[in-house]
């Protein structure tokens, strides 16, 4: 191999290793606006976003108390999200990512999408389908549920996936 | 460019041990709301947000995220400084006079009921030679306790009469944790943690946000019948490891004092300020603070806790609020003692007045042993 090549393994450095494994153990408040959202997911399976009072829009990532756009207070004006919408742009990854439950990196199949659900609002998710060749943009798409009400409580997550539809 | 800077408006929420019921954007918005109500000013009016807040303590990177809303800074201009919101104080002013900026909210809050403090505490030594020694800001604050009190001869007694002090002081402060009348035995004969620190030596775990709005002189006299000045502020830092440090001497305070004192002139601070608000959250810190302060010489601090001077009605009160060490979170406690001295020298400070006060000092202080130092002083006239 030449000197120089891409292909050439680096010389490994001797290290120092000093080991340091202490427990990082917070917790954290949804507060009143995320934990509306969060109550009525495990409870009744429905997708809640609060709506500023000036400009109606709706605010799904995530509820809060004052509007970025008016940067006014947003009350407490609640709306029920549809369960339905298109898909607006997907990607899938080829690499492992994080699961933050387990800790480590694995394969999470479901490629991640931006769906516009059908009242015009746009919502991160993930999609059921995995054959990479039957997805598309425009499709067609319905939130399914955690059935598990004691695995339910984790926000958006307790969506497992978007799944493709036929209408 | 703008000659001199004014608060305008200065709110805290009220200090409790575990705010489980919202989370820290809803905290801060809560004192953010009070200056907005008290100003007249909208969000949008708002053209620069100074926070603070601290990654470790809050658990995430961006420990400001939740933050973004609720001072307004959604497609505007934002700074976030670690450390305490005196810090972030500072940097508002700086805006100001800069005339980069005319309106800035300035704000600080803390939860730290969300993470463990010792663990947290431990992280912020270095971390290849100090971290593994174990140590979190308790224990190392006993080492700079012994020593200080070894080469000063302070007492216990003397150290006790601090907390006694501050926890009835804050009988007087709606928005205190722990308002509470105690004893020098109370505090003597309770737990001991870290030798020579005891339980009532410390603070509590805290939960709390502060708030203010700081402008020019044009703005400000527009904003309020009663702006407060900032006429001094410095902050000085020392070296992180304690081995290379007197710990018995806050030279970093003395500088900042120094620095301050000189911007509004004041040569004799016992006599020139008429009321003090400092950070303490151990006990020891009191005299040893006082002492970088310059309310007395070096290795008086004991003898000053004794006297009556830095009581309600002596000549220079000391934490008519109680301080920080009834309960005031990290990151905001510096800030809060701005807070307090702006109420003070607006003759709003309910049962806590000193009356006719009109120059302030603001104290805050952050990391181990006090390693930064932060002093502000404010004036209504
Ligand atoms: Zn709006």
């Amino acid at each position: 191999m030449a000197e120089g090549s891409p292909t050439k393994k680096p010389e490994q450095p001797e290290y120092i290793r000093i080991k340091f494994d202490l427990p990082r153990p917070y917790h954290w408040s949804t507060g009143r606006y995320l934990g509306k959202l969060y109550a009525e997911a495990k409870e009744n399976k429905r997708l809640m976003a609060n709506r500023c009072p000036k400009c109606k829009e709706i605010r799904v990532h995530a509820p809060t108390p004052v509007c970025p756009k008016c940067k006014v207070d947003m009350g407490w004006d609640w709306v029920e999200l549809p369960q339905t919408g298109t898909v607006f742009q997907y990607t899938y990854q080829v690499y492992p990512l994080w699961d933050p439950h387990e800790g480590r990196r694995c394969s999470n199949p479901h490629p991640p999408a931006i769906i516009l659900l059908d009242n015009g609002v746009y919502l991160r998710h993930l999609l059921e389908e995995t054959d990479t060749k039957k997805l598309k943009e425009g499709m067609r798409v319905q939130a399914v549920w955690e059935e598990d009400y004691d695995k339910r409580g984790q926000g958006f997550q307790d969506i497992l996936y978007f799944r493709t539809i036929e209408e | 460019m703008a000659e001199r800077v004014a608060i305008v408006a200065v709110a805290q929420t009220k200090y409790h041990p575990n705010r489980a019921d919202v989370n820290e954007g809803e905290l801060a918005y809560e004192a953010i709301k009070q200056v907005l109500e008290e100003t007249g000013l909208t969000l949008s009016d708002i053209d620069s947000a100074v926070t603070c807040c601290q990654d470790a303590w809050d658990g995430r990177t961006i420990a400001s995220l939740n933050l973004q809303h609720v001072v307004g800074a959604h497609f505007g201009h934002e700074f976030t400084v670690a450390e305490d919101g005196i810090n972030a104080a500072y940097v508002a002013m700086s805006q100001v006079l800069s005339g980069h900026h005319e309106i800035v909210l300035v704000e600080s809050h803390m939860k730290e009921s969300q993470g463990d403090k010792s663990v947290i505490e431990n992280a912020a030594f270095d971390a290849i030679l100090m971290r593994q020694l174990g140590l979190d800001f308790t224990s190392a604050a006993a080492l700079q306790a012994r020593h200080y009190m070894d080469k000063y001869g302070i007492t216990p007694e003397q150290c006790a009469k601090a907390v006694v002090r501050n926890h009835g002081n804050a009988k007087n402060n709606p928005l205190a944790q722990e308002p509470m009348d105690i004893t020098v035995d109370d505090v003597l004969g309770s737990r001991m943690l870290a030798s020579p620190i005891r339980l009532l030596d410390t603070k509590p775990v805290s939960d709390g946000a502060c708030a203010l709005v700081m402008t020019t002189e044009e703005k400000a006299k527009k904003l309020t019948k009663k702006p407060v000045w900032i006429v001094g502020v410095s902050n000085c830092y020392e070296t992180h490891y304690l081995g290379d440090r007197e710990l018995a001497d806050s030279d970093a305070l003395v500088k900042a004092a120094k620095k301050a004192y000189s911007m509004a002139g004041i040569n004799d601070p016992l006599s020139q300020i008429d009321v003090a608000e400092i950070s303490t959250e151990y006990s020891y810190q009191e005299p040893l603070w006082m002492e970088g302060l310059g309310f007395c010489g070096r290795g008086e601090g004991g003898k000053l806790v004794d006297s009556r001077t830095i009581e309600m009605g002596g000549k220079l009160p000391v934490n008519p609020s109680g301080g920080v060490l009834p309960g005031n979170p990290n990151g905001v406690a510096g800030m809060a003692r701005v807070a307090e001295a702006v109420l003070q020298l607006r003759g709003e400070a309910g049962d806590r007045q000193v009356k006719g006060a009109k120059v302030a000092l603001a104290h805050g202080y952050t990391g181990i042993c006090g390693q930064h130092q932060a002093v502000m002083i404010l004036a209504n006239m």
